[in-house]
């Protein structure tokens, strides 16, 4: 009577996963805080674009020969942070002409004479002293020469930062809370759905119908495969997003740095959504509404936030013990052993190590959680015990 | 043929089901009768694999019921489960889905049973806009999509108003009619009683009666004896031996005869008292058989096999 053919496991799993994913790209909530995320994350960008560049740049027009005072100038504006273009004009009419017109923002005349005059539109105090600076350091050393002075060996004084290579430093330190937190949201939110659509099922009954055509396995599989391809492509996206915008915008002075934080994100996205939905998805099962839903996911978020918040504080001391330590131990692994990995100073072995210990959370989520949650779907009415569950699977 | 094989099952000390044995020809209506709590629900659930029995199974075409197996049964829960937020077409098209169907022909058989059932202006409605009748309707169709080869159903008809009974009804009889057996559990007996061609009582964990309708009629029949005096004195049957006075109104009198208790001497008797008006064997209606068969433990020998 029937032509068609019994699906298999995986056939069953893609339709479970297929419906999944399809809800939740109709869900007019999802796509909002998608695209919040994104501008989120664009409108940061920018912010850090107009914080780095407000002001420190400058065009200085030079009448006559520039060769000498020209370098001097640059390498005066590189000392008091102003990135100076040297533009060689041909007489003190064009000078006038160039700075009322705004096209440079001074113009010195008479640079290598005894009256040398910088005329501006108004007064600049940085862009005067790079003037004087460079000025006073092209006469001196010409009356050194003319003197006879050798000044070849000008002592060149080095820079020791006590805490380290800063600027990198500041930089890894804010993408790592930044995909931290990004992480975390993801984590929450994902592993919301998942709980969500298990007390959905029980409350609606609709559960018993689709328990008639599958195993509570594979129910759970596709659900929280579904919801993790959902998580994963909006992670790289947001991955993608913030890679090419800090290129493009020119935020980052390491792009590899940020491109590593980015991937080993996702990585450990992927290992903390298995064991959170899994840990999520097990907790919704023993509730058949979603008013019970926050009592017992409790325990679960609980341990999502200290995991973030270990992060975050290691995210500034990533060689402390309580970051090294956490970073071992599986559900605050995913959250803390990023920052560490973002700082730098993380053995192979040790992400090894952390991805073992994770791996092997999961199966026992997954083995153990599986058997509570075949236990209790079709227990409907109230809350169900964790050992009742485990005693009465499919009884 | 699906039968049901001895199946036992206890919810603590509860002992709910004690060995039910009954079996289903295809092409058949199956109506599945017992008080609340008797067992009929777990039964479903048993054959679905959504309980467990301790011993006993479900046979399909004398094969043991799997999940490849329960794939080709439609299945209507007691508790009625749908997604809310779900429009009815793509729901419905999933349920057919997970029942084996490709895309292409579960999409057909989805427009194809909305408009069957009357949802076909419905079908991109999320199920929680609809009236109950309806969504009572879409359950229907998610069970009946995928061409099942058996149908079971609880209380397929309970909540349903008097046109809706007889849509489903007019819906379940195609089914029989191409080969499909149907077994359905019902607190309406006369609807089971028009409907089904067998009839199943489930009492104290077992099955106490079974059969056609005319088979328990025949079992219980030769037992209940109208008689009409109108001009006998209350209680003239109380001397007759072997004959129990079940009611008894102004002469119209019910009497309940022990297996061998002579009929005739019941007419001499009435005839001592008057005129007789009436005189007849009295077929009991399907809510008598059923009060007989859950109240009065001595049914259970009256078993008849199906």
């Amino acid at each position: 009577m029937t032509p068609e053919k019994t699906p298999g496991s995986t056939e069953l799993v893609r339709l479970v996963a297929g419906r999944e994913i399809s809800t939740r790209l109709r869900d007019r909530n999802f796509i909002i805080s998608l695209v919040v995320t994104v501008l989120l994350l664009v409108g940061l960008m920018g912010f850090q674009v107009a914080v780095s560049s407000g002001g420190d740049e400058g065009r200085l027009g030079v009448v006559g020969d520039a060769t000498q005072i020209g370098p001097a100038i640059v390498a005066q504006g590189e000392a008091a942070g102003v990135d100076v273009t040297v533009v060689e004009l041909d007489d003190e009419a064009a000078a006038r002409q160039a700075v009322e017109d705004e096209d440079v923002d001074g113009a010195l005349l008479d640079a290598d004479g005894s009256q040398p005059q910088l005329l501006v539109q108004e007064r600049d105090s940085t862009m005067e002293a790079v003037v004087n600076g460079a000025v006073s350091g092209v006469a001196i050393s010409s009356q050194l020469a003319a003197a006879g002075v050798e000044v070849t060996e000008v002592p060149q004084v080095e820079v020791t930062s006590l805490e380290g290579d800063d600027g990198n430093e500041q930089e890894r330190v804010l993408t790592a809370i930044i995909a931290i937190s990004l992480l975390y949201g993801l984590l929450i939110m994902f592993g919301q759905f998942v709980a969500q659509g298990v007390v959905e099922e029980k409350a609606s009954r609709v559960v018993e119908l689709l328990l008639a055509t599958m195993r509570p396995w594979q129910l759970l599989a596709g659900k929280i495969i579904g919801l993790g391809v959902l998580g994963l492509a909006q992670i790289v996206l947001i991955g993608a997003i913030s890679i090419v915008g800090a290129l493009a915008f020119d935020v980052v002075d390491v792009p590899g740095d940020l491109i590593s934080t980015v991937v080993s994100a996702i990585l450990w996205f992927v290992f903390g959504y298995a064991l959170y939905a899994s840990l999520f998805a097990v907790a919704a099962s023993l509730v058949s509404r979603q008013e019970d839903l926050g009592s017992v996911l409790t325990p679960t978020m609980l341990a999502l936030i200290v995991g973030f918040f270990i992060a975050i504080q290691g995210a500034t001391d990533p060689s402390s013990t309580l970051a090294v330590v956490t970073s071992y131990i599986p559900g605050l692994s995913p959250l803390v052993m990023p920052v560490r990995q973002a700082a730098g100073d993380v053995a192979l072995w040790e992400v090894a190590l952390a991805v073992v210990l994770m791996l092997v959370a999961i199966v026992a989520a997954v083995r153990i959680g599986g058997r509570v949650y075949a236990g209790a779907l079709l227990r409907t009415g109230g809350r169900t015990k964790l050992r009742e569950a485990l005693a009465a699977e499919r009884a | 043929m699906l039968e049901f094989d001895g199946l036992r099952k206890s919810f603590g000390a509860n002992q709910v089901l004690d060995g039910v044995s009954f079996a289903v020809r295809p092409g058949s209506m199956f109506g599945f009768c017992g008080s609340n709590g008797a067992g009929k629900t777990t039964t479903m659930r048993i054959a679905m694999g959504l309980a467990r029995a301790e011993a006993g199974e479900v046979r399909w075409h004398g094969r043991p019921l799997d999940q490849q197996v329960r794939r080709r049964i439609g299945y209507m829960p007691e508790e009625r489960g749908l997604y809310p937020k779900m429009k009815v077409g793509e729901q419905i098209t999933y349920f057919a889905r997970l029942h084996g169907m490709d895309a292409g022909a579960a999409g057909r058989a989805s427009a194809e049973w909305t408009e069957r059932l009357g949802l076909g202006a419905r079908r991109g409605d999320a199920v929680e806009k609809l009236s109950l009748g309806n969504q009572q309707r879409v359950q229907l169709a998610a069970a009946l999509v995928s061409r099942p080869e058996v149908l079971i159903l609880d209380e397929p008809f309970s909540g349903l108003d008097p046109v809706g009974v007889d849509s489903l009804a007019e819906a379940l009889l195609g089914q029989v009619r191409e080969g499909v057996p149907v077994v359905f559990s019902s607190h309406q007996l006369d609807l089971v009683e028009r409907l089904c061609d067998s009839v199943g009582i489930l009492a104290r964990g077992r099955i106490v009666a079974a059969g056609t309708v005319e088979e328990l009629r025949a079992a219980e029949s030769g037992r209940l004896l109208r008689v009409v005096v109108p001009e006998a004195p209350p209680g003239w049957a109380g001397g007759v031996p072997g004959a129990r006075v079940v009611s008894e109104q102004a002469g119209d009198t019910l009497l309940e005869l022990a297996p061998g208790t002579d009929d005739q001497a019941v007419l001499a008797a009435a005839l001592r008292t008057g005129r007789v008006t009436h005189f007849a064997w009295r077929e009991p209606t399907l809510v008598e058989l059923f009060r007989g068969a859950v109240a009065d433990p001595r049914t259970e020998d009256a078993e008849v096999a199906a």
